[in-house]
């Protein structure tokens, strides 16, 4: 084991690989106040990547009901009990921005635990059997509540329940290429896309035990184990519709709750996911106490109650909802980029514009500017130009009822 | 002279120190999650299995009743088997020992396994099931291995490749499947298939059906693993140490197998020599050495989670009667 830094955790942790950052990681942010499981971006990569023989069983996107769903069954309660994470311990009176933004996590992640219950194994984990898997949308719509005709209000609802869109998180330190006792699994040094190499993998499933998401699959088909590519021909600009320019995945794009936004986390304070997860702290790490520095990022549901969402997306919670429900000047104006374009956007600028609305939300005053936000490509381009009002366009009666 | 006694003394001490460090050194992690081996490790055991010659012409069957007579007077090596407990993921220790015997009859070898294991794992295709598998290991190229040399009997070493023949339970399977390999409906009977690959139905889909190599993954990536007629149940492979274990571009091994009353007997065959460079070269009167691992399905063995035996042992080859 070698010691590498995992700033989710603030602390050191350990792991079999030296530490290696990609030059840019491939990361997203989803608003889940926004999503509405439409299983848009379900069907949108299932279309195109896990439609084949073999496949069926297989949803490298898919979005869950908290509490009860889960795809595969209960895959992170049982992963939770794996490491003895019963309660949240974190030490969150000391912070550095850079090291430890959310505090420190003083429990064992998936690899101490193993290294402490001497399993002789990288990482705890359990291989989901067959019937875990087929039933991807069980729970939905399945709330929680302690007693019927609950009554709910803000700022916590004790009759909720929550959506949450789950991939690969690509993360720094994967549980499943830690898993892999034949280094068939790579993170890739341009775009931190974590990949299985399907000539080299022989089916162990040791990367499904060991990986805590349980995003890697077992194919029976082909005998060997897949899991998400982070659509990689789109990242490397291969699809001719943004003219050689990295483009956002199949399941961002296809969103229509407009909940999602992909990009790079990279140094650059003005690329907006950098600075939504870095800088804003809006955005939350899934599970970050699994120790693998996952890669998408969640602006945690402001409804649901605060210890389950702790649990969850760690102690940034309380912070992250009170930025989400009051949000500043520039917060807003970086949330409107949210699907405005397939293309990947690099980098933002805030032209400002007239304030418009003005009023109190829960004791605090919040103004809203009616700001123009550009995003700009890899090359330095335009790609986009939008405000924070949406503009409206009013379609002349004579096309009322036409395309 | 008086002075020569003590430094004698002082240097056989510190000779002995460093054995002793060495010997330390051996027992402590090696690379991440791989435990240095003992010295006992390195040296062959004393049994030789004696590889004999019959004279017999290849059956038009190759199955294990058909070769059954090869057999008639082996002597049978046992071989005690172990966890592997060196190099993560340790596991295994289900299966605690196997008979090996060897014939050759001047152009093919013949190597027959067999090993009690009360449960009959042939199929993985369900993510929770492993099958039952068996392999041999031989030092690749002309060696003499001996404690000295440090020829690892666990998987080779650097600059010291090993050739390995893999039968796998589920491999037999396929080979009497349809298409040369068990889809998943072989799992799963009433499943459904979108795959309409009549032309003729009203759901036969033409872009889904010709995209279908392009979207199989291992197989389109020409992993043996998941081709169809691999038309073989053995494995032809070298490793060069933990988690180098390659599949060979030129496949040249075979086997048949036969699982009766809680023991798989299982028949690995191949032509004494090959034309491949990666290939262990077997000569009449000759000689070499072999390990091997076997894996319980039903205990989720697979990779280095196995039953192995931590000794290289060596085989002589009988010769040819007319030699």
């Amino acid at each position: 084991m070698t010691l590498v830094h995992n700033w989710h955790l603030g602390r050191r942790m350990e792991y079999p690989y030296f530490e290696s950052r990609p030059k840019r990681q491939f990361a997203a942010i989803f608003n889940i106040n926004r999503c509405i499981a439409c299983q848009t971006c379900t069907m949108a990569c299932k279309s195109a990547w896990t439609y084949n023989k073999g496949q069926e069983h297989m949803w490298w996107n898919n979005v869950e009901t908290k509490p009860y769903g889960g795809y595969p069954q209960s895959w992170d309660v049982k992963t939770l009990k794996l490491i003895d994470n019963g309660e949240n311990t974190w030490y969150t009176n000391e912070k550095d921005e850079k090291l430890s933004p959310y505090g420190v996590y003083e429990g064992d992640t998936i690899f101490e635990a193993a290294s402490k219950k001497n399993l002789n194994q990288w990482a705890v984990g359990y291989i989901p059997e067959d019937k875990e898997w087929r039933s991807p949308n069980f729970g939905e719509d399945v709330a929680k509540s302690n007693k019927p005709d609950e009554h709910s209000e803000l700022p916590e609802h004790s009759r909720w329940f929550f959506y949450i869109q789950r991939l690969c998180n690509h993360c720094t330190y994967p549980g499943c290429l830690a898993a892999c006792p034949r280094k068939a699994i790579y993170k890739r040094k341009e775009d931190g896309i974590v990949l299985i190499d399907q000539k080299r993998c022989r089916g162990y499933r040791k990367c499904v035990e060991q990986c805590p998401y349980k995003k890697p699959m077992f194919r029976g088909l082909t005998r060997v184990s897949e899991k998400c590519i982070a659509c990689y021909p789109r990242i490397e600009g291969k699809d001719p519709l943004t003219k050689g320019r990295p483009m956002e995945t199949r399941c961002m794009t296809a969103c229509v709750g407009q909940i999602r936004l992909q990009g790079f986390l990279d140094d650059n304070p003005k690329n907006p996911v950098t600075w939504l997860i870095r800088h804003d702290k809006l955005a939350l790490p899934l599970y970050p106490q699994f120790g693998t520095e996952p890669n998408i990022y969640y602006i945690p549901p402001r409804w649901a109650p605060r210890a389950y969402l702790r649990q969850m997306f760690g102690p940034g919670v309380d912070e992250a909802i009170e930025k989400f429900m009051v949000p500043s000047r520039e917060r807003l104006a970086v949330m409107s980029l949210f699907r405005m374009a397939q293309a990947i956007i690099f980098e933002y600028k805030i032209e400002e514009g007239p304030k418009v609305f003005e009023t109190v939300i829960h004791g605090k005053k919040f103004e809203m500017f009616n700001d123009t936000v550009i995003g700009y490509g890899e090359d330095g381009q335009e790609i986009l130009r939008t405000t924070v009002e949406e503009p409206i366009h009013i379609r002349d009666p004579k096309y009322l009822n036409s395309i | 002279m008086k002075n020569g006694i003590p430094l004698f003394k002082y240097g056989a001490s510190l000779l002995g120190i460093v054995f002793l460090s060495a010997t330390i050194y051996a027992a402590e992690e090696t690379a991440p999650g791989v435990k240095g081996m003992s010295e006992e490790e390195f040296a062959p055991t004393k049994e030789v299995l004696a590889v004999k010659y019959v004279q017999a012409d290849k059956p038009y069957h190759m199955d294990v009743e058909s070769l059954k007579d090869r057999f008639k007077d082996a002597k049978g090596v046992k071989v005690a088997l172990q966890k592997q407990d060196k190099a993560f993921p340790n596991g295994g220790g289900s299966v605690s020992s196997a008979e090996v015997k060897a014939a050759h009859d001047g152009t093919t070898i013949y190597f027959q396994i067999s090993w009690s294991d009360p449960t009959k794992n042939v199929r993985a295709i369900a993510v929770q099931e492993f099958r039952d598998a068996v392999a041999l290991m031989f030092p690749l190229g002309a060696v003499e291995i001996t404690p000295a040399e440090h020829f690892s009997p666990r998987m080779g070493d650097r600059e010291k490749p090993v050739n390995l023949w893999h039968w796998k339970a589920d491999w037999e399977a396929d080979l009497v499947a349809k298409g040369e390999l068990e889809d998943v409906e072989a799992q799963y009977p009433n499943m459904h298939d979108d795959f309409n690959t009549n032309p003729y139905s009203a759901y036969y889909h033409r872009d889904l059906i010709t995209s279908v190599a392009v979207l199989s993954g291992g197989r389109a990536a020409n992993n043996l693993l998941s081709q169809p007629g691999r038309g073989r149940t053995v494995e032809d492979l070298n490793a060069e140490g933990f988690g180098t274990l390659t599949t060979q571009d030129h496949q040249d091994v075979n086997g048949c197998s036969h699982y009766e009353e809680g023991t798989w007997t299982v028949i690995i065959y191949r032509s004494l020599i090959t034309e491949d460079p990666h290939d262990v070269q077997f000569v009449p009167g000759g000689n070499s050495y072999f390990n091997m691992a076997v894996w319980n399905g039903e205990e989720k063995d697979r990779n280095g989670q196995k039953n192995i035996s931590t000794q290289w042992h060596p085989i002589t080859l009988e010769r040819v009667a007319w030699q």
